[in-house]
């Protein structure tokens, strides 16, 4: 049986390997005793590619020990989208706007379905870590579009 | 009477109140998360890294350190009250410890686990205080060739000692070697595979990256399967160990113990792998071995005993070579780095308050874990019933502002969110994360002493292989990979020669 994991996780290693060889070739290799900027990439890369190759091969003939399905892939995805969002809006919006949507929605896809549960944790928390990293710890957080308040 | 001498002036700085208070907070967060299943030690020390940039470095790896060993101590609680790992170097504990809390022995396996740490501990800290200053001073004598072998052999031992594939883990070498390339060359000044972007001109950020690759990426894999918690009830009536218990399980503690340190000093070994080596072997010497997986003690002892001296002893190829062996010191070691601090041979004899005092903070932190754990205990087990959607909701606020706070901009949340993406498909596929760190940490310093060796040897690659340490150390590492086919090689001919 063919292991898809392994075949597809293979398969982008051994293309970003071919970039990274292309790229170094773009730095100039150089020789063992003269090496320019690409000879170090360019054999990270040469690693790559050859490893991923057996592994793409083993995924192949479906010798590989490890059989892992791709599994469920929707809670994650939603989380990589709502972070993807919160990185976005962070340095418009400002941390302590943002961060309680943030982490109403992150306690929303784990299954807190209570409303009121979802205000009171994503409010203590934002204003908690607030309150802890940039008053007392002196560690700078956008402060967004609330500055034009004088906030 | 120098060690002497120096472990004193050692305890005066680490017996200071402050450094006293880190290395307390070091104990109880290492506690803390090594109870709580989902958060492990690389995690939290990345995610703690950005808090300590204003610190002194003495008290910020003091307080590191403490969470690394104190981890150690708390990681047991949750395998033998819950059969779920605290954190990856209490895995075995659950065969034998989760067996003794359902035979109402829950507490002699607590027990024995803390006061088994404690004697490891103090076993190992003593090992390297004493080993690590000679240690330090053979090693000045290595140039660049030798010192190329040396990273390489810690890399393949790092690969070789992980439970994963060991393709995998060298793929994973040979993309955090690419990774670490991005930037300025350290070598000629060229700028690599910055795609034009002016922020990755120094780099990738390594606090950024960890933070992705062990924080953000551990709770997208939890979403997948909600745990389960069942937290087994019983009564903690006796925490101490029968006198019966220890004449069966004092030898496996010191076995436990030393193998522990020895695997420790390893490059690339670490808590995680002596925990395994170090149940395998107890099962082998011990004279009723049917006994291991129901309940056997010797089975809780040594691996414990061997994760924390293991923990300890890691520090030595840290502190003596410069040489990170896991995730955990690599993270220490970025610790030093962002202090100015450059860990190598020259540390001890450059920086010696720092190591003195860190070695003394570890005796104490070492005491006060003890009275943590065996008193506390029930305080532990109830922060075990913290909703586990609680705890990532925080871990994932905690990475943001850690990766936000390295350099006050939304492009470092971006990258640690990629990889964190990268890490939950990497554990998906079954690609270990820490030989992808310790190659990205190392790779700048292989590059520049390769083409340092390169360059005197006029472009001969036998340079590597006519110095002996340097060939000593290919040889090993040459072996390490080469094991695994020879071994498939004698079994195929085992195969074929039986009828």
């Amino acid at each position: 049986m063919k292991n898809l994991t392994d075949i597809l996780g293979s398969l982008f290693l051994i293309l970003l390997g071919i970039g990274a060889i292309i790229g170094a070739i773009g730095l100039r290799v150089g020789t063992p005793t003269e090496p320019q900027p690409g000879f170090f990439p360019f054999l990270s890369g040469a690693i790559i590619v050859i490893l991923s190759s057996i592994i793409f091969v083993q995924g192949w003939l479906g010798r590989s020990k490890r059989r892992i399905g791709l599994g469920e892939i929707k809670r994650p995805a939603m989380l990589i989208a709502v972070l993807a969002a919160f990185v976005a809006v962070l340095e418009p919006l400002g941390y302590v706007l943002a961060s309680p949507f943030l982490i109403a929605v992150v306690l929303r896809i784990m299954g807190i379905k209570s409303w009121r549960a979802l205000l009171v944790t994503s409010l203590v928390l934002s204003i908690g870590t607030y309150l802890l990293f940039d008053w007392l710890l002196g560690i700078t957080l956008p402060a967004g579009i609330l500055t034009r308040f004088g906030l | 009477m120098d060690f002497l001498t120096n472990l004193g002036n050692g305890f005066s700085i680490a017996l200071n109140p402050w450094n006293l208070i880190f290395a307390a907070l070091g104990a109880v967060i290492g506690t803390a998360i090594g109870v709580l299943p989902g958060l492990g030690p690389p995690a939290t020390v990345a995610l703690l890294l950005p808090l300590t940039y204003k610190m002194d470095p003495t008290a910020a790896i003091i307080m590191l350190a403490g969470i690394f060993y104190g981890a150690m101590y708390g990681g047991s609680t949750t395998s033998i009250l819950l059969n779920i790992p605290g954190e990856a170097a209490s895995v075995v504990t659950c065969l034998d410890g989760y067996k003794m809390a359902r035979q109402g022995r829950a507490g002699p396996a607590l027990g024995i686990s803390a006061m088994g740490s404690f004697i490891a501990g103090t076993i190992s800290i003593f090992g390297l205080s004493l080993v690590a200053p000679t240690l330090a001073s053979f090693a000045l004598k290595f140039g660049p060739p030798e010192y190329f072998s040396l990273i390489l052999l810690g890399l393949m031992m790092a690969v070789y000692l992980s439970e994963e594939s060991i393709v995998k883990g060298l793929v994973m070498g040979g993309l955090g070697l690419l990774l670490g390339t991005v930037g300025i060359d350290p070598v000629l000044g060229a700028t690599r595979f910055t795609f034009g972007l002016s922020r990755l001109t120094d780099g990738f950020d390594f606090v950024v990256v960890a933070m992705g690759l062990f924080g953000i990426s551990e709770v997208l894999i939890n979403l997948e399967a909600p745990e389960v918690r069942d937290i087994f009830k019983t009564a903690l009536k006796r925490l101490l160990p029968t006198l019966e218990d220890w004449r069966r399980c004092w030898a496996s503690v010191v076995r436990g113990s030393l193998l522990g340190f020895f695997i420790g000093v390893l490059p690339g070994g670490g808590a995680i792998i002596s925990s395994f080596v170090s149940y395998a072997v107890e099962k082998r010497v011990s004279k009723h071995p049917e006994q291991f997986g129901k309940g056997a003690i010797e089975g809780v002892a040594a691996p414990e005993s061997a994760n924390n001296a293991a923990s300890t002893s890691s520090f030595i190829p840290l502190l003596t070579l410069g040489i990170p062996g896991n995730a955990t010191i690599a993270m220490i070691f970025v610790a030093l780095m962002i202090h100015g601090i450059r860990p190598g041979p020259l540390l001890i004899q450059e920086h010696p308050n720092l190591f003195w005092g860190v070695v003394a903070s570890m005796y104490i932190g070492n005491l006060m874990l003890l009275g943590l754990n065996l008193p506390l205990i029930g305080f532990w087990v109830r922060l075990l019933r913290v909703p586990y959607h609680f705890l990532a909701v925080v871990v994932v606020t905690i990475c943001l502002i850690g990766a936000y706070s390295v350099k006050n901009s939304a492009f470092d949340v971006g990258m640690m969110v990629i990889f964190g993406v990268l890490g939950y498909f990497m554990r998906k596929g079954g690609f270990p994360p820490a030989p992808l760190i310790l190659s990205m940490i190392l790779g700048p310093i292989l590059e520049r002493s390769l083409q340092q060796s390169l360059i005197s040897s006029g472009g001969e690659v036998s340079i590597f292989f006519e110095k002996p340490i340097s060939a000593a150390l290919l040889s090993v590492a040459a072996f390490l990979m080469l094991t695994p086919i020879f071994k498939r090689l004698w079994k195929r001919n085992a195969l074929t020669n039986s009828p």
